[in-house]
């Protein structure tokens, strides 16, 4: 079986958080909005512990977290969930960046088809998005700035605390797509000018479905968000449905690890990085976006006179890898991340991304090296 | 410092300079001195460490419950014993 390097795609699973998720979905199965019974007791103080887990990461209280079913859904509510407060405060102007994840670009085109007016700011070569952009785009009106956190297929950090800087006194809402950093970056993500943060639980070591919108209180009044959908009025109205209990138990126990376990984690993964790229200097591989700004668990780079879909297929014995984001790359599309950053299409079309966590086992690197030297 | 460990700091912190009253305090207790009956319940006992930490004999006041209140705990101690 190959290694699987395609951590920002979706990570393992922690044993301890299968072990809850099982627990949870054969044994303690009530349902947490039935506390009238010690099942629905259970799964109610169950819940409310994940909540503080999630929210503890990143600084915020537990009723400041809204359960979802991923950070795509996430981003949906606090850019869709803003569109009647704008038409109402006659604020249509929404400013986000070119190296947005799709389910950030996809909700604002909507807001954009629906009249609002969308400004979307370019990145630079070293893979973020430029701030002084934004700074010249920001208007009175502006209703809502998103940026991301960290990309997701370069792994670079975007410059939040200039952003945050920038924000600071206006009243535009603030969105960060943190579904690549939350659990990762801890730091950053406390600030407390951030309104709305979206984060995706199989990112951090726990399963696909689950997820959050941290909602920030501003002045004690909560964004003026609609939801989406509707029929139980669950998570304080903004996301109706039963609570996946099992989830959101896995999603707690990961936040718990992610805040006990960061600095080994991050330890590894640095150590894991001075063997890829050892590696790829052997192979005058070109790093795309500046290594300055890459967390350690990841990177994208570019084999001259290999295309990336022949050294996917040529290495898919040894490691797994991939070259653009896990929701485009079924699209055969070529990535509009390093587009944006002004890449080359030669070097976009040769691009790769290796992404790997704390519990990525040894790669055989020469093997790794000798097939893609037989390529060229 | 292992749950146990920190759930004796909590208890004892919480009754002497907190609102924990003895008659959650002793059992809570009992649960931290005896690891060997509780380890195979450590999320019941994380669940309690928590709650003791928070524990606010106002929990349930104002518009949302941030804290944990005797109700909470006295549960989750009903729970352990259930499985131990």
């Amino acid at each position: 079986m190959a290694v699987y390097l395609d951590c920002n795609a979706t990570t393992p699973v922690e044993p301890s958080v299968v072990a809850l998720v099982t627990r949870f979905t054969r044994d303690d199965f009530g349902n947490a909005a039935s506390p009238i019974h010690d099942y629905g007791l259970f799964a109610r103080a169950a819940v409310e512990r994940a909540r503080k887990q999630v929210g503890k990461l990143v600084g915020a209280r537990p009723d400041e977290v809204i359960f979802t079913s991923g950070a795509t859904e996430s981003n949906n509510i606090a850019l869709l969930g803003l569109m009647e407060h704008g038409v109402k405060t006659r604020r249509r102007h929404v400013i986000t960046s070119s190296i947005e994840h799709k389910a950030v670009l996809e909700p604002i085109e909507h807001m954009h088809r629906h009249g609002f007016e969308v400004d979307i700011i370019p990145a630079g070569p070293d893979g973020r998005f430029r701030v002084e952009h934004l700074a010249q785009r920001l208007r009175p009106d502006t209703l809502l700035v998103s940026t991301m956190q960290v990309n997701n297929e370069t792994g670079i950090r975007q410059p939040l605390d200039a952003v945050s800087q920038l924000l600071a006194g206006h009243e535009a809402l603030w969105h960060v797509d943190a579904a690549q950093g939350y659990g990762k970056e801890l730091e950053e993500l406390r600030n407390p000018r951030l309104d709305m943060l979206s984060i995706s639980g199989h990112k951090i070591f726990a399963p696909k479905g689950i997820g959050a919108l941290i909602v920030r209180k501003r002045d004690g009044s909560f964004p003026a968000l609609q939801p989406l959908v509707y029929g139980g009025g669950q998570e304080q109205g903004l996301r109706a449905g039963t609570l996946p209990v099992p989830l959101i138990v896995g999603l707690g126990e990961a936040a718990k690890l992610a805040l006990r376990e960061q600095p080994e984690r991050h330890a590894t993964c640095v150590a894991f990085r001075e063997e890829v790229c050892a590696i790829l200097a052997k192979l005058d591989a070109e790093q795309n976006g500046t290594e300055e700004y890459t967390l350690p668990h990841c990177i994208n780079i570019s084999f001259p006179g290999i295309t990336s879909a022949q050294a996917i297929k040529a290495l898919k014995d040894v490691v797994a890898v991939s070259s653009t984001s896990a929701c485009t790359s079924h699209t055969q599309a070529s990535s509009h991340v390093l587009h944006a950053m002004g890449l080359p299409a030669s070097r976009v079309e040769s691009s790769l991304r290796l992404s790997w966590c704390h519990m990525t086992p040894q790669v055989d690197w020469d093997g790794v090296g000798a097939i893609l030297r037989n390529l060229r | 410092m292992n749950v146990f460990a920190r759930l004796e700091h909590a208890v004892t912190d919480q009754f002497e300079h907190g609102d924990l009253p003895q008659w959650l305090a002793d059992p809570a207790l009992e649960v931290a001195h005896a690891p060997e009956q509780y380890q195979d319940n450590e999320y019941l006992v994380e669940l309690l460490l928590e709650q003791v930490e928070d524990f606010d004999v106002y929990a349930e006041a104002g518009c949302c419950k941030w804290a944990y209140d005797h109700e909470d705990i006295a549960r989750t101690l009903k729970w352990l014993k259930e499985a131990k």
